[in-house]
């Protein structure tokens, strides 16, 4: 396999063919922002927040778009940091007010992020009030919040192809998608076996640890 | 207009995350707990550790509450005078069945606890150490033994195995790695020179095919059973064997159900079909091996269609089988305790290792020999010499010379005679041979085969010294109970299955006045005269390095974050991944034939159904640990035996009824699951659950060779509980009390 060269941010940089922008840009030590993704993961460019330029008419996710020989990267351009800045507030519009995650492992990337890119308010509509979406208590150990899920499909891949337990799946269309287990049974009833994996890759707090002192009369 | 909630909780900006391992299995998973300056451990995260590259399963991720439980000692206790003659002191222990009319979960501390009284370390220490010392004046050193843990780090075993030998003066020392893989252990080193693993788990990746025999990986080793389905996501076949459907079977391209201690018919029928189409490496066999003729010989007999007789597997699935495995270029074999604990374990485990021979399948990557260790450092207690006949690195108790040099090492003379195994220990309890017990977090009650003669044996002591996070059933006998540190409170070297040494890091502090383990065993070893004097952990580790030239170029700073595999050959290398490339220790590795045995307590018209034992997902062993976690407890609460629709059917069992299961040494009382997982005419009862005991009901017999007990084959009749139920009692301390 043949090396390419390309520039990211002005900065030149060779690595063997097929790789993404995404990688290409970690081994500069630029780390572009995303949810969706997660190295130990086959990128599916679901949530859009690693969008570049490269001076196309769209702007592709460089999580999963490859490098091109001689392909010129920006990443922090102005349309780029207003994207990225509409895409978290978007995201954000219909979260719960408190991260459950922020409250149990304290690892919310969202939640980074939009503090990351300074969002303060949020001028798009809340479904969440007229159609929630729903929680899932029926675990011992995992918490299942629909509301502050973004259909990354981390989860569903990290048990699919990490633990190859194949539960987590996705259902119905619209704002009414999210994510099911077996065959839309509550996770607790489903042939979940309590990895845990889908909590650990979980970006937001969707998908979050019971807290201990809950599952128990203790 | 909606704001953004900035929610950062402010409590998570003094957490601390420890680089460390999993507590649980002997895949040895590296993690991080999150814990706060109070020593709550808030999570664990799952770190890219050698064998789990960031995975974790449910015990590692939610079973790290224990360690905080209510129940932990935090006094040393001595036992009352009025609570002699020694006996078992909860209702539980002293009832020779078992059921939902009898107390569950744990050790019932409201009725436990005022048959002792605490003291302080110096009385608990005086008085263990004198009592050891009591019955070694009276009876001699041979009337003392010692139960180490594999729960424990090297240098625990390796201080402990050094005490029983030089402080009590004899080799009357052995841990549960008997229970476990004592057979495998056995064969492998008659058949290869080396009791530990050939290639790590995650080499499966590279293997055309991979055997799974008498192993539930995913229940058993979840993580280990993640790479194993990865390999079959990219096209290694995997071929499993066992009377129990395990989990892994739906990823199989192969599943072979066989019945009760047939596994010797079913490896020998695929060996003689290897043979009998040239399918074998004659070349490999040539160069590496010997005692092929002598092999060949003996599996002529097992033609697929005699062993179809045997097994119950169909002759033309036994062929495919063979042609598979035989056709592959790589192969590797994993086994669990459906090989080993048997009668004939050790011969089951040579049908593997000469099928791997036979097949040239060692040495190279994508092969080799794997039995799945079980205790996250069975493999390092028994390297440092946890075990009755060896010293630390598998050098024989009875070799003069390694005995002459061992003396020099630690400065005093050693009993030649080797020791006895646990359950010998036991048996040798019973006949009054045996008179005092050292038993370092280990609950033999739970553990070990037959219970009602383990409370005997057990109540007949003079002497027995506890050593132990809880009040264990096996503690309720004990004079003196010296509260000592879980896992994730000491710092100290782990082995896992792979032969990764790897330092687990602690988080918190033990409660109250419990102890290191090691500084336990120090304390009591200066006590009766035995100048022990260490820095610390690391330099333990320093001396059992230099006692066992196995781990030599291993340090604690070597080892750093992320540990080495053993062997490893010069400062500077990762250790050996795959081993015996060119040679084996023993030069040549050796076929040895086994014929088909015949296991004791087989069914007749009264006990007409065979008992599988073993383990589940959620619970670990005697379940001292998983018990008391909440997560962990509340996935997993009750025990169940899982019975076959047909059986069920015939017997007027339904799903989640009450039984009776009765053996020929005692009953249980426990709930049916109904399920196609079994056999027709065998029955599967989880070890963890002392309310619905499996070790009332299983047979003591052992293997000749390795000492194991039968613990997968027992008669039992199973019947609907027909006297009606009074609710289950609750448990007496639940969590929110204790």
């Amino acid at each position: 396999m043949s090396d390419v060269t390309l520039t990211i941010d002005g900065r030149r940089v060779t690595v063997p063919e097929g790789t993404t922008i995404w990688d290409a840009a970690q081994t500069l030590g630029i780390d572009i922002p995303v949810l969706c993704h997660d190295p130990r993961l086959d990128p599916v460019g679901v949530c859009r927040v690693c969008a570049v330029d490269v001076g196309e008419r769209t702007l592709p996710a460089a999580c999963v778009r490859a490098v091109s020989p001689d392909m010129e990267v920006r990443t922090d351009t102005q349309e780029i940091l207003a994207h990225r800045r509409v895409l978290t507030e978007l995201l954000l519009a219909d979260q719960p007010a408190v991260s459950q995650r922020e409250q149990t492992t304290g690892d919310d990337k969202l939640y980074a992020l939009a503090r990351e890119v300074k969002v303060t308010d949020i001028p798009w509509p809340d479904q969440s009030e007229r159609q929630p979406r729903g929680q899932d208590a029926s675990s011992p150990v995992i918490a299942v919040d629909h509301q502050a899920c973004i259909m990354c499909d981390r989860c569903v891949r990290a048990c699919d192809d990490i633990q190859h337990n194949d539960v987590i799946t996705r259902t119905g269309k619209g704002y009414s998608a999210r994510i099911a287990f077996d065959l839309d049974v509550p996770m607790g009833e489903s042939s979940c076996v309590s990895c845990g994996e889908c909590v650990a890759v979980c970006p937001t707090g969707a998908l979050t640890h019971q807290s201990l002192a809950t599952t128990d009369a203790g | 207009m909606k704001q953004f909630a900035d929610s950062a909780n402010a409590t998570f900006s003094d957490l601390t995350e420890t680089a460390t391992l999993c507590p649980y299995c002997g895949v040895g998973c590296a993690l991080n707990y999150g814990s706060d300056s109070e020593g709550v451990i808030h999570y664990a995260k799952g770190r890219d550790g050698a064998s789990n590259a960031g995975r974790l399963c449910v015990k590692g991720r939610y079973g790290f509450d224990y360690a905080a439980h209510p129940q932990r000692l935090t006094r040393p206790l001595i036992r009352r005078d009025d609570a002699y003659p020694r006996g078992p002191l909860s209702t539980f222990s002293r009832a020779n069945s078992s059921g939902p009319r009898k107390p569950g979960g744990i050790v019932d501390y409201a009725e436990v606890l005022p048959h002792f009284r605490e003291a302080t370390w110096e009385e608990a220490l005086e008085r263990a150490a004198s009592g050891l010392a009591k019955v070694r004046d009276t009876h001699g050193a041979h009337a003392l033994a010692g139960f180490g843990s594999a729960k424990g780090s090297n240098e625990e075993a390796y201080l402990f195995q050094k005490f029983i030998r030089t402080v009590l003066g004899t080799n009357n020392v052995d841990h549960c790695t008997r229970l476990c893989h004592a057979s495998s252990v056995y064969a492998l080193i008659e058949g290869i020179g080396s009791g530990a693993v050939t290639n790590v788990v995650r080499d499966v990746e590279n293997a055309e095919v991979a055997v799974i025999a008498g192993c539930n990986p995913t229940a058993n080793h979840p993580v280990a059973a993640s790479f194993m389905k990865q390999a079959a996501a990219k096209g290694t076949g995997l071929l499993a064997v066992n009377v129990r459907r395990p989990g892994m079977a739906s990823y199989c391209e192969q599943y072979c159900q066989i019945t009760p201690g047939s596994d010797v018919a079913f490896y020998n029928a695929v060996m003689h079909v290897i043979i009998a189409e040239d399918l074998h490496d004659q070349a490999f066999i040539n160069q590496r091996t010997e005692g092929f003729e002598a092999l060949a010989k003996a599996v002529k007999p097992y033609t697929p269609e005699a062993a179809e007789a045997m097994t119950g597997v169909p002759a033309a699935q036994i062929t495919a089988f063979a042609r598979r495995l035989g056709q592959a270029q790589s192969a590797m074999f994993f086994w669990g305790m459906g090989i080993s604990q048997h009668v004939f374990g050790t011969d089951n485990a040579r049908c593997l290792i000469a099928l791997a021979l036979l097949t040239g399948n060692i040495g190279r990557p994508g092969t080799g020999l794997h039995p799945l260790r079980g205790q996250n450092n069975v493999q390092g207690a028994s390297d440092a010499g946890l075990v009755p006949m060896y010293y630390p690195g598998y050098q024989a108790v009875s070799d003069a010379s390694v005995r002459e040099r061992f003396e020099q090492l630690w400065n005093v003379s050693l009993p030649e005679q080797p020791g006895l195994t646990t359950a010998e220990i036991t048996h040798a309890a019973l006949e009054g041979e045996i008179r005092g017990l050292y038993c370092m977090g280990e609950n033999p009650f739970l553990s070990d085969p037959d219970m009602n003669q383990v409370r005997k044996a057990l109540s007949s002591l003079d002497c027995l010294v506890v050593q132990d996070l809880f009040i264990t059933e096996t503690a309720e006998f004990a004079d003196v109970i010296l509260p000592a540190s879980a896992f994730m409170e000491k710092r100290g070297t782990f082995t896992n299955t792979d032969r990764r040494v790897q330092i687990g890091r602690p988080v918190r502090q033990p409660p109250g006045q419990a102890r290191q383990d090691w500084h336990i065993l120090r304390d009591l070893a200066q006590r009766l005269g035995h100048d022990w004097d260490y820095a610390d952990e690391s330099a333990v580790f320093d001396e059992f390095v230099q006692a066992a030239p196995l781990y030599a170029n291993l340090t604690y700073d070597r080892l750093g974050e992320h540990g080495r595999w053993y062997p490893c050959p010069d400062a500077n290398s990762e250790g050996e991944r795959v081993l015996f490339g060119d040679q084996f220790p023993i030069g040549r590795g050796r076929f040895v034939p086994a014929e088909l045995g015949q296991a004791p307590d087989l069914p007749d018209d009264d006990y007409p159904l065979v008992l599988n034992t073993g383990r589940q997902l959620e619970h670990w062993h005697t379940g001292v640990m998983t018990r008391r976690s909440r997560a962990l407890d509340a996935l997993a609460p009750e025990a169940r035996v899982e019975v076959h629709p047909s059986d069920a059917k015939r017997l007027g069992i339904t799903d989640g009824s009450w039984t009776t299961l009765r053996s020929r040494r005692g009953a249980v009382e426990v709930q049916a699951h109904i399920t196609r997982d079994v056999a027709l005419g065998t029955l599967f009862l989880p070890m963890h659950f002392r309310e619905a005991a499996a070790n009332l009901l299983t047979t003591p017999e052992l293997d000749p060779f390795g000492k194991i007990p039968q613990f997968k084959i027992c008669a039992v009749a199973l019947a609907p509980l027909s006297t009606p139920l009074t609710p289950p009692q609750p448990d007496a301390v639940s969590h929110a009390a204790g």
